[in-house]
């Protein structure tokens, strides 16, 4: 393994009394693909999202490229996320008044870049996922793929260290999937990109560098 | 904030955008026409003064004269002296005077009404000027007589006739059309009033009534600061005596009997509904917007908008709409103000105001002024509108996107 650009230690994340994630510990180097997988339920998800900055963990640390997270507020964490972290969810997450160029530009929305500027990235991420002809629809006339995909050039337009894909293609029909899970293999073979999948489905998982089980809150291997 | 995003939820949820900005501009229209239309009564109850280039009229109402014959008073107008008439003229908010003397004239052949005018006063009855139909208007210092066109038709009375009233004798110079000239203070007869100050001094029947003595007037017109007029008007009737009849605006005003003319808190009780109504709408639109965008929002932040991006972008959106159904509404109340502006008022002039015998033809007949209702929308009105309309946005984008911008994106992307 290259040098670890994401560590999480002894995570652990209680919502009132009940502990989802119980003292986890995973980490992940540079360029590597690493799929979590576990039974629906034992707690992939919410490491996900600690491991992201999503959510804060109850107790442990998480260090993403050498800065700790785990004691950041809100904002910092947002504007860590921002020059940091690309996201995949499963239900594609698009804005539904934005067109595709849009929704793959939305980080850099508040960042101070001229429109043009923010067109040109966004494009040249959509030609890549093959939507160069989608650019101007809307969410809602595109297929579910074709949303992915978009969903995917958003999480690549701020150049992000480490991407996490959330059961990126729960929502697909299997060939659809397939096609997801090729870019994604894509990127991490010919781009280099860091990715933590979580998956259930341990055929998409055999894909991966390396497979982290969990069961019941804690990081079987 | 990214206008572009702005601009896109504002055109792409047309329906909710639509609903939102007619919500909100039907609340701003009605603020604006409510007081509009306040403000037209107001200005229309200001027209019968303002013809008369005044804005207080004062009269001292007094005995019946005991016989009609000769030069009495009115009983509605006795005699103001002529040291009231000084300390009147120093008190504060006083901008001009004019004075007049109403006389009715029972001579063996024929009763007159005849107001004694101060020829080149702009405050009073001098506006005649503007109405001679025929000859011409008085000079100063000389004892000559204009005589009211329709009288001078029924008494077959030319220019170049002399008349006599009350034993003096007058060259009549003109004819006057008093019917386009004000309601207020009308005659049969116009002389200087140097001339009926003697006709009046001279009366028997007037003396006995009410002590006159020449410079002493039975009718005097105020000119005064717009702001000041109610409290001058309470400090002349304190000066002058409580049974003094001192009209103002406001007396027509409450004669015009409309809600909006009777009383300003109408107006402002339901502006605030108007204003309420409007941030309600505002709110609940917003409130339902920002309800329906929560996962929408914990995307927004997921992929690294701070809470002030979100609050920023929600807050632009909010101003943006509701300066929309600002100009939307105003441009409604615009439309109102112009169809209103056709409607017609009619201001009753009390007998008080001028008064002609009851036992004369048309001496009890109801007079009225009549006029278009004068609804216009000041600048400052539609500037406010608007303004408010903007804040309103402001302060319900500002609340609804701090709150919201708290949300945590792990709580909403949670269930997938």
């Amino acid at each position: 393994m290259n040098e670890a650009i994401l560590v999480g230690a002894d995570l652990t994340k209680t919502f009132d009394k009940l502990t989802v994630v119980r003292k986890a510990s995973l980490s992940v180097g540079e360029g590597e693909f690493v799929a979590l997988v576990g039974k629906s339920g034992c707690g992939k998800t919410t490491l996900l999202s600690l491991l992201s900055g999503l959510e804060r963990p109850t107790s442990g640390r998480v260090t993403i490229a050498g800065k700790e997270i785990s004691g950041a507020t809100e904002d910092e964490l947002a504007l860590f996320r921002r020059e940091n972290v690309g996201f995949v969810f499963q239900s594609f997450n698009l804005i539904p008044t934005l067109t595709a160029w849009e929704n793959a530009a939305l980080p850099l929305f508040p960042v101070q870049m001229t429109t043009e500027e923010r067109h040109r990235r966004a494009a040249e991420l959509l030609e890549k996922m093959e939507l160069g002809d989608r650019m101007e629809h809307l969410p809602a006339t595109l297929s579910g793929g074709e949303k992915q995909r978009v969903a995917i050039a958003r999480a690549l337009i701020n150049h992000p260290k480490i991407v996490f894909a959330d059961e990126p293609t729960g929502n697909l029909d299997t060939a659809t999937g397939d096609a997801i899970m090729a870019i994604l293999n894509r990127l991490h073979r010919e781009q280099g990109m860091t990715i933590l999948m979580v998956t259930h489905d341990t055929e998409m998982a055999k894909t991966a560098d390396r497979v982290v089980r969990m069961q019941d809150g804690e990081v079987l291997s | 904030m990214n206008l572009r995003y702005v601009y896109q939820e504002l055109t792409r949820r047309k329906r909710r955008t639509v609903i939102a900005v007619i919500g909100l501009s039907i609340g701003i229209a009605l603020l604006v026409i409510l007081n509009a239309l306040s403000l037209a009564y107001h200005e229309a109850a200001r027209a019968p003064l303002k013809e008369i280039g005044a804005d207080i009229t004062v009269q001292r109402p007094g005995n019946v004269p005991e016989e009609m014959a000769g030069a009495v008073f009115p009983c509605s107008a006795v005699t103001i002296k002529k040291d009231e008439i000084d300390r009147v003229g120093k008190l504060p908010g006083v901008r001009g005077m004019g004075t007049a003397l109403l006389l009715w004239v029972f001579d063996p052949n024929r009763a007159w009404t005849v107001l004694g005018i101060e020829q080149a006063n702009p405050v009073g009855p001098s506006l005649l000027k503007n109405f001679v139909a025929e000859g011409r208007y008085l000079e100063a210092g000389k004892p000559e007589a204009l005589v009211e066109a329709a009288f001078a038709r029924q008494f077959g009375i030319k220019t170049g006739d002399t008349i006599s009233v009350a034993g003096r004798s007058f060259p009549v110079v003109g004819l006057v059309d008093a019917s386009q000239a004000a309601k207020i203070a009308v005659a049969n007869l116009y002389l200087p009033l140097a001339e009926a100050q003697v006709i009046a001094a001279a009366s028997q029947p007037l003396q006995s009534v009410s002590p006159f003595a020449m410079g002493d007037v039975n009718l005097l017109f105020i000119r005064a600061d717009q702001d000041k007029i109610a409290d001058l008007a309470a400090t002349v009737k304190g000066l002058m005596g409580p049974k003094t009849a001192v009209a103002t605006p406001d007396s027509f005003l409450k004669l015009l009997g409309s809600f909006f003319a009777v009383s300003d808190k109408f107006t402002f009780i339901a502006s605030l509904i108007a204003i309420l109504i409007a941030v309600l709408i505002a709110f609940k639109t917003m409130a339902g917007n920002v309800a329906e965008r929560m996962r929408e929002i914990g995307v927004l932040k997921a992929v690294g908008w701070t809470r002030r991006d979100v609050t920023l972008q929600l807050l632009t959106e909010s101003v943006v709409q509701c300066l929309i159904a600002g100009i939307l509404g105003l441009a409604c109340a615009y439309a109102a103000a112009s169809a209103l502006g056709f409607m017609t008022v009619s201001i009753p002039i009390p007998w008080e105001m001028s008064p002609t015998p009851h036992f004369l033809p048309g001496g009890g007949a109801p007079v009225f002024k009549t006029l278009r209702l004068p609804v216009h929308i000041p600048w400052t009105l539609a500037f406010f509108a608007v303004l408010l309309s903007t804040v309103i946005g402001g302060l319900t984008g500002a609340l609804l996107g701090r709150r919201i911008s708290k949300i945590k994106p792990s709580e909403v992307l949670r269930h997938e």
